[in-house]
């Protein structure tokens, strides 16, 4: 496994400089892509380069015993490994790749990228690897005409905004002489909310035994109007009838939500440290919206007036992952 | 790049890989089971057979300490064996169980990386030594096995089947051929070896040697293997002058013939006479120096090789590679030069206290027969006229042999007439010796040829007759005449034990196997002798003129750029959807259509949402594209038989939209 040698150190300095001539060369990328013959780059694996000597001392052999069927053999193997090359490289050639581009998580745990492969030639596409990062790859075989969903999970140790430059398709398929890979030089952004802890309880706990908390569920069936779609908002709002009439998709909206907004105050945590406050905000945001409570959030620089659901938890969990580590404001 | 995470459970081997790595391996050691130590292939496959239990039961490789515990004593083994590792058969014996012990340890697909090179390495190896069409594809089959090995060893779940992974590197293979062909056609060759390897030389162990003893050709008479082929360029000597000259034997100790290297000591020249045959023998590789020829040579091609004193054409070192030797030889000759003393010696000395009756046999003809000729006459018609026989089976002789054959059991094979006769000539001091080599040969029709047989060997004599020089004398021609006209396979007397002799009745047979010999000569004059010479050929039958090795090289370098501009269509044509369907075909031309005005189909849009997305940015084409979408969408979705004889293709055909969005 060691990465020494001479012949390694030169051919992982190619791969790395290959990568930045990649970034400098393609830019930003548009998803979905399909992989075009420019950007796949090809390179020996340390197996590819042990074949390579065994095949010029399988020539030395071959011409020193004047066999001429040790040469047939040899330069055999030596085309087959031609052609595995361009196996190799049509492997990833005209696939397309799709990806969630930003995904939420909390730290300490796992970012969830979705991929998905798609693959219309007539061939099957085996062994397509997804890398995000050394640690985060996904390996699947994309059947002809066909797709694939791929999940890459990347750990996340550390609350913020996790971006990842680019994600590479990789390949090393037919025979593992070759590898061919490309950059796909499109942000992934995971919002890394941070772990949710701290044992205090919600401020209207805090203050009254909150009897207001349950009178508020019926009001889920007070129909009060539409409003535009957005995303993340449950699927039994949706109007599907509106939908279904031609229009655009629509979201009910209900009044009657009893209960007074709940705010999550970062001034309500007077002296804990930052971090702490945002984790104890953070198990604040998972306990209202479990308890289907209208919620608001107030960080410093940021106001999400209440609501619930699951697009407002997203926003607010964002809002507490993106809130600047070091130095506040 | 890599990490520690990447040993996961992706890399591990499972059963079915072992098995299968390991069958290929067994497959590469068959082909070469002669030349392996038999204690080394027994411990690959009992180490092989150990890991595999292992592996059944779900068990990891064995411990350290055990492997060392093999491999140790197993390697020090083979050193002991072979005193070396250097050279083909030690070498390749180490890499088998090399191979072996890697097998026992892999855990990972790396190991089974390492494997798959020694197998092919260990083909190579097998190849360098062997020559038979047969060898080379039974190993391109083992590599495409062991390839399609590789192939199984995927990340991901494997795709398909056993069978479609070997379909897939039969593919791999097949495109590869080209390639290889130009590579091998076209890659300059050098004359001779880089360097000497130790053991070069094998082939063929039966055959003549450079002792005889009574029964020595008995043992070759049974041999149906090819010693050599002869094509003669102009007339072909009849029957009774084809002797092809092999080892001349001199010292006699009573019971067996010797030869004694001679030396480089030039031939005496010798007077040509009668008509001159001109000839191609194609040699098949030998442990030993001579090169058989036509009695008398006078000309050869092969630089290196020299006549000795007693007029064996040899080479300075064994005939290791199968080569041809054109020559030209002269039926009868004479000596310019009177016998040397030293070589008068030479070939009259005989062991003093053995074969005590025959020498006084040879005394009293000899008192009769004064004269050399006349002498030479009478021993020969005294096998003629006494009951003498010519068999295969001749009992076994004593220490004395030429006293046992000449007066107990009288019943021989060429080489007891051809010793019994130089020993009578010897002892009334005439010089003689014996020659050993083939006579007659088998004539291939097909393809204009003569096959010369282990079983064709046959030995004579010569002896020196004062005014005239050496003479040929074949005693055995005397006894069985027929033996020397028309080859022995021709004169199988009842009950002798040919393997070839129920071939004799079955004539479809014979032709048959005289058809697959002239195949088997025809591989080796293509494709075994192929060298620089045949390159230039090449060349030239391509109009190349003066060929030389940088137009080979360019030639090489266009093939190539030819072969890997082919390999690219070939290979992306696979990557486009089959054109199987004209109604799909037209459905993507109209969406090429209209994404050539600036409205492409997006990849998740369907037919109707397509068509309803144009109607809205150009009002202008919604009615045809509209018609056009719902008739794509019927013939795709609607019932089958709405299918047949639909205008669809052609109504695409007809329909070209006109400008962009804002001409409109």
């Amino acid at each position: 496994m060691s990465d020494s040698g001479p012949v390694n150190r030169v051919r992982q300095a190619a791969i790395t400089r290959i990568g930045l001539w990649s970034a400098r060369r393609h830019g930003r990328d548009a998803l979905p892509l399909t992989v075009d013959r420019r950007r796949i780059y090809i390179i020996p694996t340390r197996f590819g380069l042990a074949l390579a000597l065994l095949l010029v001392a399988m020539l030395i052999a071959g011409l020193n015993y004047n066999s001429n069927l040790g040469l047939a053999f040899g330069f055999l193997l030596a085309s087959l490994a031609l052609v595995a090359m361009h196996h190799c490289h049509r492997n990833l050639l005209g696939l397309s790749v799709d990806a969630t581009t930003g995904v939420d998580a909390f730290a300490g745990g796992y970012a969830s990228f979705e991929f998905l492969l798609r693959n219309d030639a007539g061939i099957e596409r085996c062994d397509i690897e997804i890398r995000c990062g050394p640690l985060a790859t996904a390996t699947h075989s994309v059947g002809a005409k066909s797709c694939e969903h791929a999940t890459v999970e990347v750990p996340v140790d550390r609350r913020g905004v996790t971006r990842l430059e680019r994600f590479e398709l990789r390949t090393r398929y037919p025979f593992g002489w070759f590898r061919a890979w490309t950059y796909v030089q499109s942000p992934l952004v995971a919002f890394v909310a941070p772990q949710p802890r701290g044992d205090r309880a919600l401020p209207s706990e805090a203050g009254a035994a909150g009897t207001a908390a349950h009178a508020e569920v019926r009001g889920d069936e007070d129909f009060s109007g539409l409003r535009a779609y957005e995303a993340g908002v449950p699927l039994k709002h949706m109007a599907w009838k509106v939908l279904a009439r031609g229009g655009e998709p629509a979201v009910r909206s209900y009044t009657g939500l009893a209960a007074q907004p709940e705010w999550l105050d970062w001034s309500s945590l007077g002296r804990l440290a930052p971090e702490a406050r945002l984790s104890q905000l953070c198990r604040w945001v998972l306990d209202s919206e479990a308890a289907q409570r209208n919620f608001g959030l107030r960080i410093p620089g940021t106001e999400i007036t209440p609501s619930r659901g699951a697009a407002h938890r997203r926003a607010c969990l964002r809002a507490l992952a993106a809130y600047p580590a070091e130095a506040p404001r | 790049m890599s990490a520690p995470a990447r040993t996961a459970a992706g890399e591990r081997v499972t059963l079915e890989q072992l098995a299968w790595v390991s069958a290929c391996l067994g497959l590469t050691l068959l082909a070469r089971i002669a030349r392996l130590p038999v204690w080394v292939t027994a411990t690959v496959v009992a180490v092989a057979a150990l890991r595999l239990v292992l592996a059944a039961r779900g068990r990891d490789a064995p411990p350290r300490a055990i492997r060392f515990i093999i491999a140790v004593p197993a390697i020090v083994l083979l050193f002991v064996q072979f005193r070396t590792f250097n050279g083909l058969t030690p070498g390749s014996a180490l890499l088998s169980l090399i191979a072996g012990l890697k097998l026992l340890e892999t855990r990972t697909r790396r190991d089974i990386y390492v494997i798959v090179m020694i197998i092919y390495f260990l083909s190579l190896a097998t190849l360098l030594a062997g020559e038979s069409f047969w060898l080379l594809s039974y190993l391109v089959a083992v590599c495409w096995l062991t390839t399609s090995t590789l192939l199984r060893l995927t990340s991901s779940a494997p795709g398909g089947n056993w069978r479609s992974s070997i379909r897939y590197a039969g593919r791999l293979l097949a495109q590869a051929l080209p390639v290889a062909v130009a590579f091998w056609l076209f890659f300059p060759r050098f004359g001779g070896p880089l360097w000497q390897m130790p053991d070069s030389g094998g082939g063929a162990t039966t055959g003549l040697s450079d002792s005889m003893s009574p029964g020595d050709i008995d043992e070759l008479a049974m041999s149906d293997e090819v010693a050599f082929r002869v094509r003669f360029s102009g007339s072909t000597p009849p029957a009774q002058e084809r002797y092809w000259r092999g080892p001349v034997l001199h010292d006699f100790d009573g019971h067996s013939w010797r030869r004694t290297d001679s030396g480089p000591v030039l031939a005496p020249t010798l007077l040509f006479q009668g008509p001159a045959y001109q000839y191609t023998v194609s040699l098949e590789p030998s442990p030993h120096n001579w090169l058989f020829v036509l009695d008398w040579p006078s000309h050869w091609n092969a630089p290196r090789a020299y006549l000795t004193s007693d007029y064996m054409l040899v080479e300075p070192n064994a005939v290791a590679q199968p080569i041809d030797v054109v020559a030209t030889s002269y039926g009868h000759v004479s000596a310019a030069l009177p016998l040397k003393p030293a070589m008068r010696h030479r070939d009259t000395r005989l062991p003093p206290d053995r074969n005590p009756r025959s020498l006084r046999l040879a005394q009293e003809l000899r008192n009769a027969h004064p004269d050399d000729m006349a002498y030479v006459n009478a021993v020969l018609d005294m096998f003629r006229r006494e009951p003498f026989f010519y068999t295969l089976t001749p009992p076994r002789l004593a220490e004395d042999s030429v006293d046992g054959f000449l007066f107990d059991t009288r019943r021989g094979f060429c080489g007891h007439y051809a010793s019994a006769f130089a020993a009578m000539m010897r002892a009334v001091g005439i010089p003689a010796r014996v020659v050993t080599g083939y006579q007659g040969g088998t004539y291939n029709r097909f393809a204009d040829y003569w096959i010369v047989r282990q079983s064709d060997a046959h030995a004579w004599d010569e002896v020196w007759i004062d005014g005239h020089g050496w003479l040929r004398v074949d005693p055995t021609a005397a006894i069985a005449p027929e033996r020397v006209e028309r080859g022995l396979n021709d004169l199988v007397a009842a009950g002798a034990p040919f393997t070839s002799r129920w071939q004799q009745r079955t004539p479809w047979l014979t032709d048959t196997r005289l058809r697959l010999d002239a195949l088997r000569l025809l591989w080796r004059e293509r494709i075994l002798q192929f060298d620089s010479s045949s390159q230039d050929k090449l060349l030239d039958w391509l109009h190349i003129p003066e060929p030389d090795g940088r137009k080979l090289a360019l030639v090489l370098a266009v093939c190539l750029i030819a072969g890997m501009s082919w390999l690219t269509w070939q290979v992306r044509r696979e990557l486009k959807p089959s054109p199987a369907d004209p109604v799909h075909r037209a459905y993507d031309r109209l969406c090429r259509r209209l994404g050539s005005i600036g409205i492409p189909r997006m990849p998740h849009e369907g037919a109707e949402a397509y068509a309803a997305r144009v109607s809205r940015l150009r009002p202008d084409l919604a009615a045809p594209v509209t018609a056009l979408c719902r008739e794509y969408s019927r013939l795709c979705y609607g019932a089958p038989a709405s299918s047949a004889a639909s205008g669809f293709p052609a109504a695409v055909r007809k329909f070209r939209p006109r400008g962009s969005r804002g001409s409109s």
